[in-house]
């Protein structure tokens, strides 16, 4: 599609650029009164609404003939001779206008003066056809460009929703293998214990396969889902780590995006309690606000420890209640006071 | 009878290996440690023939461990999975157990441990602990150890450090502390937009510097805040007007 034909504001800007250039025209072929400035408005105005649409037309030209290396002689060649012919039929077309026009406007003589300014009409015409060719060329190359970047960045898109699709599902294997670990000491010295810890672990997998393909969960199964995984945790860790949890039973019903809240769970464990020597408590609140839930995630954490603060998953988190919600939901990190605390608020649509 | 310490921060995986070593009578174990500071302590006092150290540790690490006390014991690192860990064990040719293991495969893990205690072969261990970090990581702290205790420096509050000898002397908070390190070491791990190696034998911590005195001809001296005066030898100028540029 044309890009300038097509859109209208485009052509009252083109169409007017060329108010200037009739004007300068017109002061060309009436200078030292060569042509009174009447005739010369009656001649150049019409002519130059006709040229206006023939240099657009170069657009065609221009898309036919796409700027390449090693292709210059050639490109110049079939410009230079198109420019020739329009600009050789426009200043045709004016003379026939003159020879018509001349008489009913009772101006004696206008087919003489009109062939005297000829060759300067010529020679205008031509290079504000070459004028036009070097414009639309301009314009495509910024269109393609326009057109690589936005395809760019749609495909950046896709890919992040591929790889936070990859994310969600993954289960971290230091994690998983601990667990084993664990189980493993445990059918010796408490095999009742060892069974329980491979139920958990089951339950918990079975978890993260079904809930990682669905679109939208209640939090109800996500908060089951994180006490799953506490309570391997806690096997592990011992007396070190502490639960304390308070949520609103209306909360529960409410729709989330799976496995939003496990990585906020494994980043406190991971970067908040395992490097502390003494451990400490998880709390974890869900509250309702009218249309939000709000739902807060805090740990204490070790201030010169080997890791801390946050890990990439709650970068993750972020950006998929951006891509989700559109702004509607939020995550604040507060690392005030020894305590890391990660706050959530989503629209909540009972489901 | 070899003399084995456990550390591990997990009472479970203790279990494991005391259940495991408990079974194959050659093997006495002298120390349970849950964290890298008692694992430093029991090798100071009860001098362990061999460490079953856990990577995953809170405050000191598995690798922070080994570079404290690493030439004094030999040493079997147990993980579960670490992904910069694992690629440092077999960039480096060294043994190490994977979360949950067999007996066999412990007892195959002391038996080479004890041939390379017999060879008098040690871990290369500024190797292993760089080649663990994970890339472009450098450290925050540096651990400084004074015979059974481990200091923490942050490295935000060493102001600066100094060659003396086979040591390296860091100052911070008005205290100094050695370390069996050479200074090449330390510039190494520490962050070069903050530390400078301003002399051949002194690092300075670029957020102490008050200012800059032409000493003598091509020669300055740093005033850091609290006053005291450090040499700046040539190239070390060149150093410093470049990161502070």
């Amino acid at each position: 599609m044309h890009p300038i034909l097509t859109n209208r504001v485009r052509t009252a800007l083109y169409f007017a650029s060329w108010i200037p250039v009739t004007a300068l025209l017109t002061a060309v072929v009436t200078r030292g009164g060569q042509m009174p400035l009447t005739e010369a408005a009656v001649m150049l105005v019409p002519m130059c609404v006709l040229y206006a649409f023939v240099c657009q037309a170069s657009w065609y030209l221009c898309q036919t003939l796409p700027l390449r290396e090693g292709q210059t002689v050639r490109l110049l060649g079939t410009h230079a001779t198109a420019a020739v012919v329009s600009s050789a039929a426009w200043v045709g077309i004016g003379f026939l206008w003159a020879f018509l026009a001349g008489p009913s406007f009772q101006f004696d003589g206008i087919v003489d003066r009109y062939l005297a300014q000829l060759p300067i009409l010529f020679f205008s015409g031509v290079l504000l056809f070459l004028l036009a060719v070097a414009f639309n060329y301009l314009l495509i190359t910024f269109e393609v460009g326009q057109r690589a970047e936005q395809k760019a960045l749609e495909m950046q898109v896709l890919a992040r929703e591929a790889e936070l699709k990859a994310l969600r599902a993954q289960i971290d294997p230091h994690f998983l293998f601990n667990s084993l670990n664990s189980i493993n000491a445990l059918i010796m010295a408490d095999p009742a214990a060892a069974r329980r810890m491979c139920v958990l672990l089951a339950d918990f997998l079975r978890g993260c396969l079904k809930l990682g393909s669905a679109e939208r969960i209640s939090l109800g199964e996500e908060i089951q889902l994180a006490e799953h995984y506490l309570g391997i945790e806690k096997v592990r860790l011992g007396a070190r780590l502490a639960v304390e949890s308070e949520i609103d039973e209306e909360c529960r019903n409410c729709g989330v995006p799976p496995l939003i809240l496990q990585p906020l769970i494994e980043n406190a464990i991971t970067h908040g309690i395992a490097p502390m020597l003494e451990g400490g408590v998880i709390r974890i609140e869900a509250r309702h606000h009218g249309a939000l839930m709000k739902i807060v995630v805090e740990n204490p954490f070790e201030k010169n420890g080997t890791k801390h603060g946050a890990g990439v998953g709650i970068n993750n988190v972020k950006m998929r209640l951006a891509n989700l919600f559109n702004g509607e939901a939020r995550l604040d990190v507060d690392e005030t006071g020894g305590r890391f605390r990660i706050e959530l608020q989503l629209p909540c649509d009972e489901s | 009878m070899m003399r084995v310490a456990i550390v591990d921060d997990e009472e479970l995986a203790r279990k494991v290996l005391r259940e495991y070593l408990g079974a194959f009578g050659d093997v006495e174990i002298v120390a349970e440690c849950a964290n890298g500071f008692e694992a430093v302590k029991a090798v100071t006092d009860l001098k362990p023939e061999l460490l079953l150290l856990d990577i995953q540790m809170p405050r000191l690490d598995g690798f922070e461990v080994l570079e404290l006390i690493g030439r004094e014991v030999g040493v079997v690192f147990v993980t579960a999975y670490d992904k910069y860990a694992l690629r440092a064990f077999e960039v480096h040719a060294v043994d190490y157990l994977l979360k949950p293991f067999s007996s066999d495969r412990l007892r195959q893990a002391l038996d080479r441990a004890r041939d390379r205690i017999q060879a008098r072969q040690l871990l290369p261990i500024e190797d292993l602990t760089a080649s663990a970090r994970p890339p472009g990581g450098r450290v925050e702290r540096v651990l400084i150890r004074d015979g059974a205790n481990v200091h923490v420096l942050p490295v935000g509050k060493i102001d600066y450090a100094e060659a003396q000898d086979d040591y390296v002397c860091f100052r911070s908070e008005g205290k100094r502390y050695l370390k069996q390190q050479t200074l090449s070491d330390a510039e190494a791990v520490l962050d070069p937009s903050q530390f400078v190696r301003i002399h051949r034998s002194y690092i300075l911590n670029i957020e102490r510097l008050a200012k800059l005195e032409l000493y003598a001809k091509d020669s300055h001296a740093a005033i850091l805040r609290d006053g005291t005066r450090l040499p700046v030898s040539r190239s070390g100028y060149a150093r410093l007007t470049s990161v502070l540029r």
